[in-house]
């Protein structure tokens, strides 16, 4: 069977979803490892395995600030040179939202991703409401909440990264460093959150396939597309 | 048992000379204008007529880190960077590699024993040199001291100077009644002054993370339940998307 393909991601920005996937596990794991205090690392042998494997918590760091600093410097770069693009497109599309339209996709799909279409039926018809899962854009609101803050996350993630790094230089007041520990933390801890539920969305969740695919093809099928992002789908057509 | 090394100070025996300061600035190449160690004084009491027989109506007493066994900058530090070495010889390090200069151990300190590098922009304070001692050498205040008052060694060690002097003596640790660190700086009874650690102080974005931390992995630990609930959702029910029937009637209706 064939299908007509329609383009989604472009290459660069394949390349840095993967670029940013891939340093975001690192910084995670080395990050944990990172934190050996006895009130706030729950699970002290990971601290304690990493540093053999790095050997020191001195080469641990260095490789965490190395990391780091390569990732927040690849999307300062592709911010740079996409900026029209792909910078502003991305932010206009997570920030359009439709209340009511929006509202509705997150009870239908969330009672149906947990409790299936039947009783989303059921459920539909005891309070009245439609059951069918409004369309979406480009991305659907799920997507959207889960891109805004990895995109602001990632910003405050980066920024107080830096006022670490500065604290080594000498030009970062103490309490300040100390500031930027925590919300390095809090921030991380937030995104990833989200991000158990993103990556299970992309590469696990039924239906979906399509578009993990597209992660690597840059192109989804036209059924795919209306089915799950029929405006956008729509949009691309008239265009 | 395990090498606890900690340093057993007669402060009677001290004449203030400030050698020790100067000899660990020295060993140590302490920035102008800060100390790893110091010799405090009692305020002279003159209205005790019994000071006429000691003599001196002062008393000196030399100090720096305790090194404690319960150190409260430790449990201020983040990354481990500042731990107690229990593994080599008991002593409260910095790893200068991993210490990020955050400060948060400095006032955790009731003693002030920390202070920030100006220019390595890392935290130091005492190790009991550490280099020395590599080299099989005494901390260079213990061998400075003219009058012996700084007695160094692994007090778990029964033969060591220190052990033995604790033994003979009345000893007691200097500390601030809402932070015990439980110092291992032992003084010979009747030093002075005993009043002057603060209490320690958790900086407050340590202490709002030791709040909101177990939130944090409370959320992450509820998106991995409500994810390993969807996967087993999907896993065990067949859940086809039910077509025509409901959209049209559902049409009709809106
Ligand atoms: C290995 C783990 C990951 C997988 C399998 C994965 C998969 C995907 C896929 C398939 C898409 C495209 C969705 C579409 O075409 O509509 C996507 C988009 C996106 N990814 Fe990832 N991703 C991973 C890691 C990450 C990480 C670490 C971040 C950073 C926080 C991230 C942030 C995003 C964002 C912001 C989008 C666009 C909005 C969205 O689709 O939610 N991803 N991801
Ligand atoms: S004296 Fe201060 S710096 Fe030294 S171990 Fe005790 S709490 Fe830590
Ligand atoms: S300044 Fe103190 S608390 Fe901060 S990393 Fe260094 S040793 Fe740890």
């Amino acid at each position: 069977m064939t299908q007509t393909l329609i383009h989604r991601h472009t290459r660069l920005s394949i390349f840095m979803h993967w670029f940013n996937a891939g340093c975001w596990i690192f910084l995670l794991l080395t990050g944990l490892g990172l934190i050996r205090n006895d009130d706030l690392q729950p699970f002290p042998f990971w601290p304690t395995m990493l540093r053999t494997v790095f050997g020191g918590g001195g080469n641990l760091l260095l490789a965490h600030e190395l990391i780091g600093i390569t990732w927040a410097g690849g999307f300062l770069l592709y911010g740079i040179i996409r900026l029209k693009s792909d910078v502003f497109p991305f932010i206009r599309d997570i920030f359009t939202v439709d209340i009511r339209r929006d509202f509705l996709w997150l009870i239908t799909k969330g009672i149906q991703m947990t409790l299936g279409y039947k009783l989303l039926g059921v459920v539909a018809e005891k309070f009245d409401f439609n059951p069918k899962i409004p369309d979406q854009g480009f991305y659907n609101i799920g997507q959207k909440i889960f891109a805004i803050p990895a995109v602001f996350g990632g910003m405050v993630i980066a920024a107080s990264g830096i006022v670490m790094i500065l604290s080594q230089t000498g030009n970062a007041d103490t309490e300040w460093v100390q500031w930027a520990i925590v919300i390095h933390f809090i921030t991380v801890g937030l995104v990833f959150a989200g991000l158990l539920i993103h990556v299970f969305m992309a590469s696990i969740a039924a239906g979906e396939k399509p578009a993990f695919i597209s992660m690597f093809t840059g192109t989804v099928p036209e059924d795919y597309a209306r089915h799950h992002h029929k405006l956008w789908l729509d949009e691309f057509k008239k265009s | 048992m395990n090498k606890q090394l900690a340093m057993v100070i007669d402060s009677s025996l001290c004449i203030d000379c400030k050698a020790c300061t100067l000899a660990c600035k020295i060993e140590n190449n302490v920035p102008d204008g800060y100390w790893r160690n110091w010799v405090k004084r009692s305020e002279p009491d003159f209205t005790n007529p019994e000071w006429m027989n000691h003599r001196t109506p002062l008393h000196f007493q030399p100090g720096g880190c305790m090194h404690c066994e319960a150190p409260t900058c430790v449990q201020a530090c983040p990354t481990g960077a500042t731990y107690k070495d229990d593994a080599k010889d008991g002593a409260i390090k910095v790893d200068p590699k991993l210490c990020i200069g955050c400060g948060s151990c400095i006032p955790a300190c009731p003693y002030g024993a920390r202070y920030k590098h100006p220019t390595k922009n890392i935290v130091d304070k005492c190790d009991y040199c550490e280099k020395r001692r590599e080299r099989g050498e005494l901390p260079a205040c213990v061998i400075t001291c003219p009058t012996k008052a700084r007695v160094f060694g692994d007090i778990n060690d029964p033969n060591s100077d220190a052990a033995l002097l604790l033994k003979k003596n009345q000893s007691i640790r200097i500390t601030n009644k809402e932070s015990d660190t439980k110092p291992n700086m032992y003084y010979l009874s009747a030093t002075a002054p005993l009043n002057w650690p603060v209490k320690a102080k958790m900086p407050d974005a340590i202490q709002l993370w030791k709040l909101v931390g177990p939130l944090i992995w409370g959320v992450v630990g509820l998106n991995a339940l409500g994810v390993l609930v969807m996967l087993g959702k999907q896993l065990l029910i067949t859940d086809k998307e039910p077509d025509t029937d409901i959209s049209r009637k559902e049409t009709r209706r809106s």
